[in-house]
């Protein structure tokens, strides 16, 4: 992992993205994870919404608008579920903050690496629903390791394809 | 103070927005007198807004998507996908011949089939009112399933009714929308519905755990629960009609938490997972046909029209009753009422006197010279000197003494 000073973050670039894509991209990840598993069935070992939100954190290289990203996206799955609205919302809302924060110390462009984030904040995000539903609500919220861990390969494989895809809509000076 | 703000904003924009969040849940979170937590039955004003605009930006472009799908799919089976088509024509064709012969076998078979299910009424099994609705979302998360359909509460739907398939059940209606409805699945952790085991007749809840299998929990160990058998609805939650299919026992295990009791896991009898088209009762009145209705009509006429001949009754003998002379005068003081009064007022004629008495007539027991008139008579023994009959009209009145038949002379 090619980690940067902070000097060499001035040089470095901050990606832009025309304004339509900032609202369809995660209206889309949203109306997607919504209606996509009807399609696979109990194979739903995604998140688009959190793949989203760690793509626009990591190339705007900015905590604030990462976390403000990861809210909006968690709030908008928690009342689309019946959960109480916020445990995603905070499970996100970390996630972008820590990828923003992250994305200015790191190489965003290599694959390999974003790859591997997207690996370890999908298993983070997992972890402080659980901890937020669990110990700080005493919700009782059941729990399986396994899908936890299928749902951070999935959205690995997922940033693998997504990623590139979304890297085409920004703006090129 | 600025500056510190300005220097620390990312950090303060994020405490802010997770304090912002723990008190919104902490809002929504209740707690029991058990000691535990659970969220509120209904959604606070605040979070159920939220949730109506969440649903209101989603839903369209999630419809549209669905729609478009279907119609995707219609275009590409039927005009563009034809490669095979020429070739499955000659086969329908041959198909055709050959079902031609066996139609003609299967006819009385179909016939019989026909009266047999005519007279099961299989049609009209069902009797409660359902709305057909269609399936186009899910809330997108293994840990909550939920999904939505197409109608809402301008179609009628409100919340806890229960939507199943011809299946088995699904679920029931959590949230209701204008136009559209969340729906909770059985096999949701925090679903919980009354089931019953079709043979055993051993009850428990319904509910479903983390991997989304949907189980009965809250058993007590028997031998007798086996895999295979079905299982019902029991009907005591007031949400699902009794009697409804739910699955199918797959297989026993331990419940680790309680000692004693065992989880019955199921496969469920809709295809929780693969829903399109859905039924949600909307009333659990009875629905009958339209002869049903009809016998009905018939039989609530009949038992209205019962009441009225006896009333018609009642009626006719007041009226006879007021046209009669009574026995008791209200107008009359106590002692001139005509059940007091001793005068008759039809006095009972004198008997004629017969044209030979003889020892028979009535003048003939006073020998001792009571009726000077009687004596002078000469005796006889012609019957039609016999003491007046009914049709003579001399009865004698009730009050006289009556007459003792005197001694014959020998």
């Amino acid at each position: 992992m090619s980690v940067l000073g902070a000097e060499s973050r001035r040089d470095m670039e901050i990606r832009r993205y025309p304004l339509l894509v900032y609202t369809l991209v995660p209206l889309g990840a949203l109306v997607l994870q919504a209606w996509l598993p009807r399609v696979v069935g109990r194979y739903d070992w995604f998140d688009l919404p959190l793949l989203v939100t760690i793509f626009f954190a990591l190339g705007r290289r900015n905590p604030l608008q990462g976390t403000l990203m990861g809210a909006v996206m968690g709030l908008f799955q928690d009342a689309l579920s019946h959960n109480a609205i916020g445990i995603n919302g905070i499970a996100k809302t970390v996630v972008g903050f820590l990828a923003g924060s992250v994305g200015i110390r790191i190489d965003v462009d290599n694959h390999t690496i974003r790859i591997l984030l997207t690996f370890a904040l999908s298993l983070l995000s997992s972890a402080i629903y659980l901890f937020v539903a669990r110990f700080l609500l005493g919700l009782g919220a059941d729990w399986n390791g396994l899908t936890e861990l299928l749902r951070a390969v999935g959205n690995g494989v997922i940033a693998l394809v997504l990623f590139p895809l979304l890297d085409r809509l920004r703006v090129r000076d | 103070m600025e500056s510190f703000i300005v220097r620390y904003r990312n950090l303060v924009v994020l405490l802010a927005l997770l304090m912002l969040q723990l008190v919104g849940l902490a809002v929504q979170v209740r707690r029991t007198t058990g000691g535990t937590s659970t969220l509120e039955d209904t959604d606070p004003g605040g979070v159920r807004l939220i949730r109506l605009w969440a649903n209101a930006v989603i839903s369209p472009p999630e419809r549209l998507i669905h729609s478009s799908t279907t119609g995707l799919a219609t275009l590409w089976s039927n005009y563009i996908d034809l490669v095979h088509v020429r070739r499955q024509n000659k086969n329908l064709e041959d198909t055709v011949d050959r079902l031609r012969l066996e139609q003609a076998a299967l006819l009385e078979d179909a016939r019989q089939g026909e009266r047999l299910q005519a007279m099961l009424g299989f049609q009209q099994k069902y009797i409660y009112s359902t709305l057909a609705a269609q399936v186009y979302g899910s809330s997108g998360s293994d840990r909550s399933h939920v999904f939505y359909i197409d109608k809402g509460w301008h179609e009628g739907l409100k919340p806890d009714m229960a939507v199943i398939t011809a299946e088995g059940i699904v679920g029931k209606v959590r949230d209701v929308f204008p136009h559209t409805a969340q729906v909770l699945a059985v096999n949701d952790a925090t679903s919980g519905a009354g089931a019953i085991l079709e043979t055993t007749r051993i009850r428990g809840v319904l509910r479903g755990d983390a991997a989304g299998q949907l189980e009965v929990v809250g058993v007590t160990a028997d031998e007798r629960i086996h895999p295979g058998e079905h299982v019902l609805t029991a009907g005591g939650d007031l949400i699902f009609p009794r009697g409804l299919p739910v699955g199918i026992v797959k297989k026993v295990v331990r419940d680790p938490d309680r000692d004693g009791l065992v989880d019955i896991i199921l496969s469920p009898a809709a295809p929780l997972d693969r829903l399109d088209e859905v039924l949600v009762i909307t009333s659990t009145e009875p629905r009958f046909s339209p002869q049903d209705e009809k016998d009905l009509a018939a039989s609530a006429l009949e038992q209205s029209t019962v009441p009225a001949a006896i009333k018609d009754q009642v009626k006719a003998s007041e009226i006879m009753a007021e046209k009669l002379p009574g026995l008791m005068d209200p107008n009359l003081p106590a002692d001139q009422q005509p059940l007091n009064d001793t005068s008759n007022p039809n006095p009972a004629a004198q008997p004629p006197q017969p044209l030979h008495p003889d020892e028979f007539s009535p003048s003939a027991n006073d020998d001792s010279g009571t009726t000077p008139e009687a004596s002078s008579t000469p005796k006889t023994n012609h019957p039609l000197a016999a003491p007046a009959g009914p049709g003579s009209g001399a009865t004698p009145s009730s009050k006289e003494k009556p007459q003792t038949t005197p001694p014959r002379n020998p």
